[in-house]
């Protein structure tokens, strides 16, 4: 008699629970009727059970992006798995108003959704189960802060005067792509190069002509930068370009063009016209290289070689060099 | 008369799951064979008039031994055993020669119905001899993934509508640092997308990560008859619907044969709102090494690819380890 009693009484706590609980539970058939409403959808829709039960959900909220949730209801009587919809995909199924109508930012409810089969005791999937949860305040929060990190990224990430990557940036990225080239057995090079005799423009002429060169030689470097190369500037006059998938002699190409590019440049300063050169280094990623800071090496004794030779010039690194 | 059977699989747990099945009141003598070459060389000294053969193992897979034992004219009856269950594959076994095909995990009663059926089991009074086999748990979960992928593979396929190619998993406790490694290439590389599902219950936990490179989200979408552009809404509703089929499916088939229950958590999208990165934050910090099932998943003739990688937290690999090691009692 007890135990009798406390099943009832379980049973009915559950229905309580069921009723208040502050998710949306739906259950429908597979011609998409639906066989169970509770409170949450009631309160949030504003229809009640007896008006959508035993109804085809569709006809009864023909706003529902039909063909689309039909395939996902329908794949969980074919495959016998729980599916999820995330609010990325689809802000909402249900188009409930927020929770917070008055000091919330979301007009409508943002929600992720559980599909699970249900089934029946000789184990054949007879109807599936729609869980509806709340997920506005998180979707809220992530989009803003997705919104604020793509600003601090964006400044943390780039050097103000040239607007190329800055060095720490630019240092993680080849750091990724030295790791990238070496799994994948990819061939990928690096560029080094830095201003002829900068020291000289800056005394000559003062620094904001040499910011002034720097920035020359920065746009010049943009506008002949391929969709997937990666520059940053390394130093004060030293610049870094990762070229991917790029063999070396494919490289001396691109800094050949550009040092001819540059050595046709002329920045004008408070009324003088001052030329200047680059020197280049092209480093292959190599198998013998350990780590990134050993390709950047490579790269600026090849640098280091272009200056020896007369400045003005690019050269590919070998290992004589070192 | 005894009747020389023989057992064919990588896996140690395989083999033993497979003999225990095997009726006792039989004149049988069993052998066993760790891969394909051995099987053949066992066949052609006659221990096999029998053969329980599986499909996937590294070096000389199952196609290969039936193909062998078709051009060799080899005197033997074999029975594929696998837990690859696209009707592909069955169709593929039968038409090299095979006799019935059986599903892993393996079941006495399943075993028993095709012999009865084929007529291969006669009761006997000799009792045969049980063999020992040397069960190493790395085989235990290797086998319970191969299965678990093969329920995978069978969903895929029939949505799809095409043959999936069956992985050979890769098992192995991996470092933290590792992790962070692959975790950091694939936000180094927009051309990667990533599902991030979590999963708890009965002392284990852990996390599911699908890995899917971009460059296959336009044969995805012709084989899902899906029309018109693919832009990012369309490829995050593919990555989606994959990541439902592949993580679920796969969970639910570890859950089933490990008997254990668990909850999931709903997916996370890396890379849209959330970097990895983030994701990962501190927690990733708790854990020195996790135990790491890979898969990577081929459409056959289509040019898709993806990786699923189970991630189990350490202190699950205890309750893990029990479960695996009762099934074979």
């Amino acid at each position: 008699m007890q135990e009798q009693t406390d099943t009832i009484n379980s049973l009915e706590w559950l229905f309580d629970i069921f009723r208040s609980i502050d998710v949306g539970v739906v259950i429908v058939e597979k011609d998409y009727s639906v066989k169970t409403w509770n409170s949450f959808m009631v309160n949030h829709s504003g229809v009640s059970s007896q008006d959508v039960i035993n109804k085809n959900l569709f006809n009864a909220f023909p706003e529902l992006p039909d063909a689309w949730l039909k395939r996902k209801i329908d794949s969980v009587f074919m495959l016998n798995t729980r599916s999820f919809i995330t609010w990325e995909q689809h802000p909402y199924v249900f188009k409930f108003r927020s929770y917070r109508p008055i000091t919330g930012t979301a007009e409508y409810m943002f929600q992720n959704v559980t599909l699970i089969p249900l089934h029946s005791t000789d184990g054949a999937v007879t109807h599936a189960g729609l869980v509806v949860y709340d997920v506005t305040d998180v979707a809220v929060s992530q989009i803003k802060l997705k919104s604020a990190n793509q600003l601090l990224g964006k400044l943390s990430r780039t050097d103000k005067l040239t607007q190329l990557y800055n060095r720490g940036y630019w240092e993680e990225s080849l750091d990724i792509e030295f790791e990238r080239s070496k799994r994948s057995s990819q061939i990928s090079t690096l560029v080094m190069f830095d201003i002829d005799h900068f020291k000289n423009v800056n005394d000559t002429y003062g620094h904001q002509a040499g910011d002034e060169v720097i920035r020359n030689a920065s746009r010049t470097l943009l506008n002949n930068l391929r969709k997937t190369d990666v520059a940053g500037r390394y130093g004060g006059e030293e610049f870094a370009i990762i070229l991917t998938n790029t063999e070396a002699h494919t490289a001396l190409y691109f800094a050949e063009r550009l040092r001819k590019k540059i050595e046709s440049q002329i920045v004008a300063h408070d009324g003088v016209e001052i030329r200047y050169t680059i020197s280049l280094g092209v480093a292959e990623l190599s198998p013998e290289m350990d780590n990134h800071q050993q390709w950047i090496e490579a790269a600026d004794s090849a640098l280091y070689e272009s200056k020896h030779a007369g400045r003005n010039r690019s050269e590919i690194y070998s290992k004589k060099t070192l | 008369m005894t009747t020389p059977v023989l057992i064919c699989d990588d896996s140690s747990f395989a083999r033993k799951q497979m003999a225990r099945a095997l009726p006792e009141k039989w004149d049988i003598k069993v052998s066993l064979a760790g891969g394909g070459e051995e099987c053949l060389e066992m066949l052609a000294q006659g221990k096999g008039e029998l053969l329980f053969l599986d499909l996937n193992m590294p070096g000389l897979d199952g196609y290969g031994v039936l193909q062998a034992i078709r051009e060799r004219d080899l005197p033997t009856m074999v029975i594929v055993v696998s837990g690859d269950v696209q009707p592909e594959a069955h169709q593929r076994v039968k038409a090299l020669g095979a006799m019935e095909f059986i599903k892993k995990p393996v079941s006495i009663e399943h075993v028993q119905d095709v012999l009865n059926q084929y007529g291969l089991y006669l009761e006997s009074d000799v009792i045969h001899q049980r063999i020992s086999v040397e069960v190493d748990i790395w085989d235990g979960y290797r086998e319970v993934t191969n299965v678990a992928m093969g329920r995978a593979a069978d969903l895929l396929a029939r949505v799809l509508g095409n043959f999936v190619k069956m992985p050979i998993p890769h098992i192995n406790m991996i470092d933290m640092v590792d992790l962070q490694m692959v975790v950091k290439e694939v936000e180094g590389n927009d051309t990667i997308s990533a599902v991030c599902q979590g999963f708890i219950g009965s002392g284990i936990a852990g996390e599911a990560l699908l890995i899917f490179k971009e460059q296959s989200f336009d044969d995805m979408a012709s084989l899902m008859k899906m029309e018109g552009e693919i832009g990012e809404a369309k490829q995050l509703e593919l990555l989606m619907d994959l990541s439902n089929i592949l993580i679920g499916a796969f969970l639910k088939a570890i859950s089933e044969q490990l008997e254990f229950d668990f909850s999931m958590g709903h997916p996370n999208v890396l890379g849209r709102h959330l970097s990895m990165h983030e994701l990962m934050g501190e927690a990733a910090k708790k854990w020195n090494s996790s135990l790491a099932i890979e898969m990577g998943y081929v459409i056959e003739n289509k040019n898709i690819s993806c990786d699923l990688l189970i991630l189990f937290t350490e202190d699950s690999i205890p309750a893990l380890e029990n479960r695996v090691s009762s099934m074979i009692g």
